[in-house]
């Protein structure tokens, strides 16, 4: 069993703090996905884990043994760098049995072990190759043989794809899936792009500022934001947010003359006069016609287009609501003009409110 | 069309300017060291001959006096060659070690006042060698290493190591710290990560640094001038000057040795060149 | 786990500042001393009497010491001027060659790899008013019937010395401003042209910036060894005749080990050692801030 645990685990250099005690529970083989835009501490935290920074506080433990001031060496983990970090004067297969070299292990287990990384990932062609004379995604495959050939209890991947070219990024992000797959280990993985968040994790952990924001699936995080951070962080394109007051303990005014009904989820959070945002995803403004058909409360809205996205299956359309910029979206797209108007259906149990000071949502 | 042609005119003219300028600059390099190496194949009689003689005739009269022994005014070149060689491979070894000891320290730790201590620590490689020479005279004759190796060796040890703390900083921190990283996660030990990671990915630079630090011992002459005395200690730059008597030079015996000085120089110059030119320029301009 | 020892960089620098300290610190501290003692090597006795500033006192009132101390200013002042001003010339000659660039690099490096002493006795031996080159091929050709005395009337023999100086380390500057040119980058270059530069206004604005650190850099290589004069000079001249081409660094060999005056010597060598660490002090600085200014640092 090997589950990785941080509790309280901080990280200070000098006066500056990276880290404010997070804890996070990591279960045996599951693919953790560490999130959040540059500087928020994800990357300092792996290299906690990892053995590469000091820990100033708290306690890291894999699987059940603390390992706070443990060398990486003594953690039994492998990590796959950004950069690659691969050896440049040893060949491909060099770089893949150097970990079982260092741990005097016999000749013919190097050769197996290192065969078998081979034949997972493609390399065979490629082993008496030195690192120049690969490609991008060769590289990266190098680095996660590497990773696999050690057998540890954890693989560490610290933005691994962020060197790649869009289409190989994508190429790469199936073959890491599928590696997690074929050999069951705990990952942690860091990234600031969602959507590889999105698509890998079992569970994603978005970090702001060297907090935890949030932890939970993919789908928590896209349905149930606990913040306008979360929110705007997780999705493509972000939620939609527009200021809002509540007036009746039913209705919320966005703006001059226009309100809408108070979603049932927030029912009974909320108090006359508070300053909210209300939040709602392109997905759930549709123009009618073109929108799911699907039962729930509904809100028409009579709105012009001003520019448009076409994306084949479906377009985005952009427009205002109450003076503020809002995408949507049409199925079944047809083509449009800018200044064309429609009515749109806004899908209100899908829709979130926040509070307007603190950010986080309000549900009842 | 005109205009075009002026251009293509112009262009013409800067290309031969350039090819002569060139080929000017390039001669001024290379002769003397070439007039150097043809007089040591010249007799005395002809080097000496007024009017020049213009058509050189060859001999080999100055290299066999050279390696003869105790011919030409008995100078030992031999004993020369070897005090030079074992103690420019001896504080090169030396120097290379502490040097890259600190220049590792440089280039992989953060501390206080580093830019101060790179910099305090250059400082001592400009203190003249002659300035030097006095007061090391003086306390080497105190300590009795006058006139050995091993004070040789020692001083240039202390010549050598700022200038190699600064190659090998460069060369090390081209190498990306996640190299290392990379090792210790594989099960390395720090130790282990430098010696079978860092070192050999910087290993064609640490050698270029020791070959720069290599012909600094082979080519100084101040500091050697004054703390060997005898056959047994004095290095090649001391013993050209042994070619010199009070009012006459034997120009073609110095020629002899000055070749067998500059050889080892030049094959060495010509095995580190691009390396060299890297480690100088990264360390400095990276910071 | 606690670690209660010195810290690693520490560790790892200690071999050079010990062995700095023993070889340079130390004899130079007892050199500090000395300047204030009328040491002579013949009577070690003398070491123990403290004559205070005296012998400061003695080369600041000196006209010998400070002519050649001006000499010496001078002669550094001429010399890395146009070192740094052939050695950018040669570099963007070499840079626009085409063909067989690396070997004329190689060539270019050669000077820089010979020992001081030996350019000294090459130059030695091509000025030679007797048997050089230099004046068998003028009277060979008609130019000057009479042997020019280059090695010693006073300016010709300054000349000389300066030809051998620029001659052995003007290839510093080449090399590394040549390696400047070579890590620059095309796009502005070529964003220039296009915005109608001239060659000239190109070089002036774009070029020069660029290569201004690896200037400082090869000014700060060269600042540390200025000294190498020394050997040139000794071989050369011996700061002769007649003290016509004494430098600060001949006149205090002399003063210490023909006149055996140490404690004056060694006073001679501070002023030396501090012009040696302004030079370089100075370059290091402009190099910061030269680095600074193209977002270099770091």
């Amino acid at each position: 069993m090997t589950e990785v645990t941080l509790s309280n685990v901080v990280k200070k250099y000098g006066r500056h703090q990276a880290v404010h005690g997070i804890d996070l529970a990591i279960a045996d083989g599951e693919f953790v996905v560490l999130v959040g835009p540059s500087g928020c501490g994800k990357s300092t935290t792996l290299r906690m884990i990892a053995g590469l920074e000091a820990i100033t506080g708290g306690e890291v433990s894999i699987g059940g043994r603390v390992v706070n001031d443990l060398p990486p060496r003594e953690r039994n983990i492998s990590m796959v760098f950004q950069n690659y970090a691969l050896y440049p004067h040893m060949t491909v297969a060099e770089n893949l049995g150097f970990s079982l070299k260092i741990a005097k292990r016999p000749e013919a287990e190097i050769e197996r072990s290192v065969a078998e990384a081979a034949a997972i990932l493609g390399l065979d062609e490629l082993m008496e190759r030195k690192p120049a004379e690969l490609s991008g995604g060769q590289r990266q495959r190098v680095a996660m043989g590497r990773a696999i050939v050690r057998q540890p209890d954890v693989f560490l991947f610290d933005e691994p794809l962020s060197n790649l070219d869009a289409k190989l990024r994508t190429q790469m992000r199936v073959e890491i899936k599928k590696l997690h797959q074929k050999v069951g280990n705990t990952i942690i993985y860091v990234t600031h792009d969602q959507v590889e968040a999105m698509t890998l994790a079992d569970r994603i952990v978005l970090m702001r500022d060297g907090y935890i924001v949030q932890v939970g699936t993919p789908l928590d995080l896209f349905n149930q934001p606990v913040d306008t951070f979360v929110a705007t962080f997780i999705g493509s394109p972000p939620m939609n947010l527009l200021a809002g007051e509540v007036s009746a303990p039913d209705r919320i005014t966005l703006g001059e003359g226009l309100a809408v009904p108070v979603p049932a989820s927030a029912r009974g959070g909320l108090r006359v006069g508070q300053k909210v945002q209300f939040g709602f995803r392109a997905d759930n403004l549709m123009p009618v016609g073109h929108a799911v058909e699907e039962a729930g409360q509904k809100a028409q809205l009579r709105l012009t287009v001003t520019l448009t996205e076409p994306l084949g299956t479906e377009t985005l359309l952009f427009t205002e609501i109450a003076g503020t910029e809002v995408q949507a979206k049409m199925l079944n797209p047809r083509p449009v003009t800018p200044g064309e108007t429609f009515d749109f259906e806004l899908m209100l149990d899908k829709c979130h409110i926040f509070d307007a000071a603190s950010g986080n949502a309000i549900r009842s | 069309m005109d205009r075009n042609l002026a251009h293509r005119n112009r262009r013409r003219a800067l290309k031969v300017a350039h090819f002569l300028t060139l080929f000017v600059v390039m001669s001024i390099i290379c002769i003397p060291g070439l007039w150097i190496v043809l007089n040591s194949f010249r007799p005395t009689v002809e080097i000496m001959a007024k009017p020049p003689v213009w058509t050189p005739s060859f001999t080999l009269e100055h290299y066999r006096a050279m390696f003869g022994g105790a011919g030409e005014g008995g100078v030992p070149v031999f004993s020369y060659f070897r005090n030079s060689l074992i103690v420019s491979v001896v504080s090169t070894a030396i120097a290379i070690l502490i040097g890259m000891s600190g220049g590792y320290a440089f280039a992989r730790y953060r501390f206080r006042g580093k830019a101060g201590w790179f910099v305090g620590l250059m400082l001592f490689r400009a203190v003249p060698g002659v300035a030097l020479s006095l007061p090391l005279f003086i306390v080497f004759a105190r300590l009795g290493i006058i006139d050995t190796h091993f004070g040789l060796i020692l001083a240039y040890v202390a010549m050598n190591v700022p200038f190699t703390i600064w190659l090998t900083d460069g060369f090390f921190r081209q190498i990306p710290k996640e190299l290392h990283e990379a090792a210790e996660i594989d099960g390395c030990t720090r130790w282990q990560a430098f010696w079978k990671v860092e070192f050999p990915v910087a290993r064609s630079g640490i050698a270029s640094a020791a070959i720069f630090a290599f012909l600094t011992s082979w080519n100084e002459f101040a500091l050697a001038s004054q703390l060997t005395r005898s056959v047994g200690s004095k290095t090649m730059p001391v013993g050209l000057l042994d070619f010199t008597a009070e009012f006459t030079i034997n120009w073609g015996g110095m020629c002899a040795l000055a070749v067998l000085m500059i050889v080892p120089a030049l094959i060495l110059t010509f095995i580190v060149q691009k390396h060299l030119i890297a480690g100088l320029t990264f360390g400095g301009v990276k910071g | 786990m606690f670690r209660r020892r010195l810290p690693e960089w520490f560790v790892l620098l200690l071999p050079a500042i010990l062995v700095i300290a023993a070889v340079v610190l130390i004899p130079l501290l007892f050199s500090l001393y000395s300047s204030f003692t009328p040491y002579r090597l013949t009577r070690p006795s003398s070491l123990w009497r403290w004559v205070g500033t005296a012998n400061y006192e003695r080369i600041l009132t000196d006209a010998k010491f400070w002519s050649a101390f001006g000499r010496t200013v001078l002669f550094l002042t001429i010399v890395l001027n146009l070192e740094l001003v052939f050695g950018l010339g040669i570099a963007l000659l070499v840079n626009k060659v085409t063909w067989g660039q690396r070997t004329l690099r190689t060539v270019l490096m050669f000077p820089m790899m010979f020992s001081p002493i030996l350019v000294g006795f090459q130059f030695k031996f091509i000025f030679n008013d007797n048997v050089g080159l230099v004046n068998n091929v003028l009277q060979s050709t008609g130019i000057s019937d009479a042997a020019l005395p280059w090695l010693v009337d006073e300016k010709l023999a300054m000349f000389s010395i300066m030809f051998a100086e620029i001659w052995m380390s003007t290839s510093v500057f080449a090399i590394l401003i040549l390696a400047g040119l070579f890590a620059m980058p095309r796009d502005p270059l070529e964003a220039a042209k296009v915005d109608g530069c001239t060659a000239f206004q190109t070089f002036r604005h774009i070029t020069l910036p660029f290569l201004m650190p690896f200037i400082f850099i090869a000014m700060t290589i060269r600042s540390l060894d200025v000294a190498r004069a020394y050997d040139i000079v000794q071989i050369m001249t011996g700061g002769g005749p007649a003290r016509r081409t004494e430098l600060l660094w001949t006149l205090m060999a002399r003063t210490g080990y023909v006149d055996a005056r140490m404690g004056l010597a060694n006073a001679m060598g501070y002023v030396s050692i501090l012009l040696s660490i302004v030079f370089t002090v100075y370059f290091f600085r402009k190099l910061s801030a030269a680095r600074a200014e193209l977002g270099m640092g770091g």
